[in-house]
């Protein structure tokens, strides 16, 4: 198994993808590909008292860097010798088997989508993190790749998701829900209707395991494994979630610095607490999968550190030797609305 | 060089190529949006050695005819 890593991206690049690649071949046994500016990565090496590249890890040389400020849709063009664009070719010729990178997911998303290509079929590709919630953890897919959507988008965010949460997240039938401002059909705008309909049909034909909408506060609490929603609306679930969480860690902890008793109380409850805060830590889970590619990506938060980066590694492991790439090449058909609809009204026969 | 062009369409869209005529139009017949056009225009380019187009000359081609004639323009054939 070879990971592509892009060394440059992210506000930590490039010490952070270097001790992430560092700690994953040594966990993981997994080789990696760190592509950049080869002499800024090999001073990252030295700084972690590495003099000789160790087996497994090797370097490919990309002299631009895609910069925050540089067009995300183009920039994977106009900088053709980026670690971006470098790493993503490395993928699509096969030289990898899945492709990291914390810098602007933007440009990793017009990159992955334009040169890697979508799977045949697939409308658009969507950002799919797992997101804490009350049932251990739900795919959140779309998370923001596409601002507004189709009916036909969700559906098929819908089936990805799924695959995900199955492959990925071994949950049996993941249980699937569109966000929504109620649980009646009739909620939500044109898209949220339409798109009912066509998860309903899924779900009546056994492909799917729809269980109909989701308010936001079920979504959390755990009642679905997938929640399905255009780009927007879950880009401000996915935000509202993370600020719910940090001013919730920090309240926690004003409380437990109050006194010396609840100081007390703290340390005994110094495990429990750990947890907790590993629930809430992004640097836990790594990054986001970019579900509708041909090949696997993973967008790693920009802030990463060297953990984070190593996580974000190791999910790219889990998401190629999962299969979810071939559930989803096998079963577009499902997916798309003019198959579909023609199905429905006999005609092509 | 036109069958060529409706073939390489046909498997960009997911169609029958039969399907495929210089009157069919990206967006209301075969259900592009911006993200497909500019696959189609690498698309082109690595099939026929075409500059890819501007974001102004996709905006400008409405049908596969139009593509075939902007082709026409560009290229020696």
């Amino acid at each position: 198994m070879r990971i592509i890593v892009d060394a440059m991206g992210g506000d930590n690049a490039p010490q952070a993808p270097v001790q992430g690649a560092l700690q994953a071949i040594k966990e993981y046994g997994v080789e990696v590909v760190l592509v950049g500016r080869g002499e800024d990565i090999l001073e990252a090496l030295q700084e972690q008292g590495v003099a000789e590249l160790p087996q497994g890890l090797s370097i490919t040389h990309a002299d631009q860097v895609v910069e925050m400020c540089d067009n995300p849709a183009t920039a994977f063009k106009e900088k053709k010798d980026s670690s971006l664009t470098v790493g993503l070719n490395l993928l699509k010729s096969g030289e990898g088997d899945a492709f990291v990178s914390a810098g602007s997911t933007g440009a990793l998303l017009s990159g992955a989508t334009l040169l890697v290509k979508r799977i045949k079929g697939i409308r658009r590709a969507a950002m799919a993190p797992v997101v804490p919630t009350g049932g251990g953890g739900s795919v959140l897919i779309d998370c923001g790749a596409t601002a507004e959507g189709t009916p036909e988008f969700l559906l098929q965010f819908a089936f990805m998701g799924s695959y995900y949460a199955e492959r990925v997240l071994g949950r049996p039938e993941p249980r699937v829900g569109l966000l929504n401002i109620g649980a009646e059909p009739s909620k939500g705008t044109g898209l949220q209707r339409e798109a009912y309909q066509l998860l309903q049909k899924a779900k009546e034909e056994g492909r799917l395991n729809f269980v109909g909408n989701v308010e936001a506060r079920e979504a959390v609490e755990g009642a679905v494994d997938v929640i399905v929603s255009d780009g927007y609306s879950g880009n401000i679930f996915l935000k509202a979630v993370e600020g719910a969480g940090l001013f919730l860690s920090r309240e926690m902890k004003k409380m437990f610095m109050k006194n010396f008793k609840t100081k007390i109380a703290a340390l005994l409850m110094k495990d429990g607490l750990r947890d907790f805060k590993k629930l809430l830590d992004a640097n836990e889970v790594g990054g986001t999968a970019l579900l509708g590619i041909s090949r696997p990506v993973i967008k790693a938060h920009g802030s990463s550190n060297g953990y984070a980066m190593k996580n974000a590694i190791r999910q790219a492991v889990e998401f190629s030797r999962s299969g979810i790439v071939e559930d989803i090449t096998e079963n577009v058909e499902h997916m798309r609305l003019t198959a579909r609809s023609a199905a429905a009204d006999g005609s092509g026969e | 060089m036109f069958e060529k062009l409706c073939k390489l369409i046909a498997e960009q869209f997911g169609v029958d190529p039969e399907t495929v005529t210089a009157d069919s139009a990206f967006v209301d017949d075969l259900g592009a949006d911006s993200v497909d056009l500019m696959d189609l225009s690498m698309a082109l380019e690595e099939e026929f050695g075409m500059e890819e187009m501007d974001s102004e000359d996709i905006e400008s081609i409405v049908t596969v005819g139009d593509l075939y004639k902007y082709m026409q323009e560009h290229l020696d054939i």
